[in-house]
């Protein structure tokens, strides 16, 4: 499965969703296997830096293909790739949760990155908007 | 209409996503943004340059900035324009805006019914700027759904 705008729209819709049950104000960014983006809403009245954030979230998910917490992983010196969690290298590494690669069986397809609400919330968004793919 | 959210947003790029496929043929990336410039929703169409979103980001956000459509300012810099509109003065804005002024036609600010700027529009990715088929008639084609009854 390749991402595309119609399954970007659907998962956009689905956390959007769970942010409302949630009760918090967000954005919902998705990029595709190579980090670039493919769709982002910002909830109205969601802080203005969260757009960015939450792109820079996905982002590192989908390059990394791991959940952009699990970047800080490259902190510790018995890991290969000491140092990749350097936020000096790259406009637009994070290893704050709220970010989340998206899997289709063993393959990454895309990239999911939700900011505005706690870390817990944020990533319930991402999970609810990957669970809305084969919905 | 006083504010855009994100829901005039989506329907405003659903507008343009359609125009954009079944009248232009081409795909491209369209983005809205409110009257601070910030994003509110960006959308890009399968098939559509990977750099075609920040571009229609940077043409909304330059739309709402100088509240006139992105083509009017590229006028600026035709050098047919030259010693007349602004003329070698509007050469010293390139590259400025910490690099989110762009001066390619595609962006279209957004107005409520005084006139008053409430949000921008912008779209990449057709390779023609003016004319008919061009950014900026994606463009006017979702600024157009924001009317409908």
């Amino acid at each position: 499965m390749r991402m595309s705008l119609e399954i970007a729209k659907k998962m956009l819709l689905a956390g959007r969703e769970e942010a409302q049950s949630l009760g918090i104000l967000c954005s919902i960014t998705i990029v595709d296997e190579n980090g670039w983006l493919v769709a982002l809403h910002r909830m109205d009245g969601a802080p203005i830096p969260t757009v960015d954030i939450a792109r820079d979230k996905a982002w590192t998910a989908a390059a990394f293909k791991l959940p952009s917490s699990d970047v800080s992983r490259f902190g510790t010196p018995e890991m290969s790739g000491l140092g990749l969690n350097a936020q000096n290298w790259n406009d637009r590494l994070t290893t704050i949760p709220g970010g989340l690669p998206v899997e289709d069986g063993d393959e990454v397809i895309a990239g999911v990155g939700v900011c505005g609400g706690t870390p817990q919330q944020d990533v319930a968004v991402c999970q609810a908007a990957i669970a809305a793919i084969h919905s | 209409m006083k504010e855009l959210t994100l829901e005039m947003a989506i329907k405003a790029l659903e507008a343009a996503e359609r125009w954009a496929r079944d009248v232009a043929g081409i795909p491209c990336s369209t983005a809205i943004v409110d009257k601070a410039g910030a994003v509110i929703a960006v959308h890009r169409m399968d098939g559509a340059a990977m750099a075609t979103t920040d571009i229609a980001i940077e043409k909304a956000w330059s739309a709402v900035a100088f509240k006139i459509p992105t083509l009017m300012m590229s006028r600026w810099l035709d050098p047919r324009n030259v010693g007349e509109l602004l003329g070698d003065h509007a050469l010293g804005m390139v590259g400025r805006g910490k690099g989110r002024l762009c001066f390619i036609p595609g962006g279209i600010p957004i107005t409520d019914d005084d006139g008053e700027v409430i949000g921008g529009i912008g779209n990449s990715g057709i390779p023609s700027g003016v004319g008919d088929i061009s950014d900026t008639s994606v463009s006017q084609a979702g600024i157009s759904a924001l009317y409908d009854a």
